[in-house]
C-alpha cells in the first residue's frame, strides 16, 4: 500500500520533502550556521583559484566571459518567453504548443549550461564581494529552484501528453511561474552589477 | 488527469511546486516594492512617482 503510493506519487512527495527540508533549514537556523564557513571558500575562489586569478587580472577576459554569460541568458530568456507566451496563448498561435515545448528545450538546456559555466567564472572574479550580497544568494536560490522546476516538473508534465488533455489553468500557472522565475534570476543578476 | 479521472503525479507536483515558487517570488517582489516605497518616503517625506528633486 505504502510502496504503491510512494511509486505512484514519487514526484509530488519529492516536492513536499524539499519544501519541508527548506522549512527545517530556516526554522533550525541551519542557513545561519553554514553561512560564515563559506567566506573562506569565496575568498579562495577570488584570490587563489585559477579562474579567480584570471578574472581579477585580465579585464578583457572577464568582459568576454561576461558577454557570453549575458548572451546565454538572452538565449535562455528567449526560449522561456517563446514557450511560456505560447502556452498562455499570446504568441505563435499558429504553432502547436507541443512543438515549441519540445523544440526549445534542447536550446534551453545548452543556454542554461553555458550560463552556469560562465556565471561561475564571473562570480569567482568578484567572489569576495558577492558573498556579502543578499541578491546574489537569492539569485542562486531561484536559479537552482528554477532549473529543477524546468527540468523535473514543467518539461515532464508538458511532454507527458497533448496539452489539450492538461487543465488549462495548470498550464497557465506553470507558464507564469516559469516566466517569474527567470525574470527574478535576470533582475537579481543585474542588481548584483548595481550593488 | 489520468484515464481513471484522478489527478496524476506530474500534475500535483506541477501545481504544488508552482504555487510554492510563485508565492515565494511574489512575496519577495512585494517586499522589495514596499522597502523601496519606505526608502523614498524616508528620503523625500512622501512617495510620489517622478519625485526625484535632482530631475526637476
Amino acid at each position: 500500500m505504502l510502496g504503491s503510493i510512494l511509486s505512484q506519487y514519487a514526484r509530488s512527495l519529492a516536492v513536499l520533502a524539499i519544501f519541508l527540508l527548506m522549512v527545517l533549514v530556516e526554522v533550525l537556523d541551519i542557513r545561519d550556521a553554514i553561512y560564515p564557513g563559506l567566506e573562506s571558500f569565496f575568498n579562495w575562489m577570488n584570490q587563489s583559484s585559477w579562474i579567480g586569478v584570471i578574472g581579477t587580472t585580465y579585464g578583457s577576459v572577464y568582459a568576454t566571459v561576461e558577454a557570453l554569460h549575458l548572451l546565454s541568458m538572452a538565449v535562455l530568456g528567449g526560449t522561456v518567453l517563446a514557450t511560456d507566451l505560447r502556452l498562455l496563448g499570446i504568441i505563435f498561435k499558429d504553432v502547436p504548443s507541443e512543438t515549441l515545448v519540445t523544440g526549445t528545450h534542447k536550446c534551453f538546456g545548452w543556454a542554461l549550461l553555458m550560463a552556469i559555466l560562465t556565471g561561475i567564472f564571473c562570480a569567482a572574479g568578484v567572489a569576495n564581494k558577492v558573498y556579502f550580497m543578499e541578491v546574489f544568494w537569492i539569485k542562486m536560490l531561484v536559479l537552482i529552484a528554477g532549473s529543477c522546476f524546468m527540468l523535473f516538473i514543467k518539461q515532464p508534465l508538458l511532454t507527458s501528453r497533448p496539452h489539450t488533455q492538461i487543465n488549462p489553468w495548470t498550464i497557465r500557472l506553470v507558464a507564469v511561474t516559469s516566466m517569474l522565475i527567470w525574470f527574478t534570476v535576470a533582475a537579481n543578476g543585474r542588481w548584483i552589477g548595481f550593488s | 488527469m489520468n484515464e481513471n479521472g484522478k489527478i496524476d503525479d506530474k500534475t500535483i507536483a506541477a501545481l504544488s511546486s508552482a504555487a510554492i515558487i510563485l508565492g515565494g517570488l511574489l512575496y519577495y517582489w512585494i517586499g522589495e516594492g514596499q522597502s523601496t516605497v519606505e526608502l523614498l518616503e524616508l528620503a523625500y517625506g512622501s512617495f510620489k512617482f517622478f519625485n526625484n528633486p535632482l530631475v526637476f
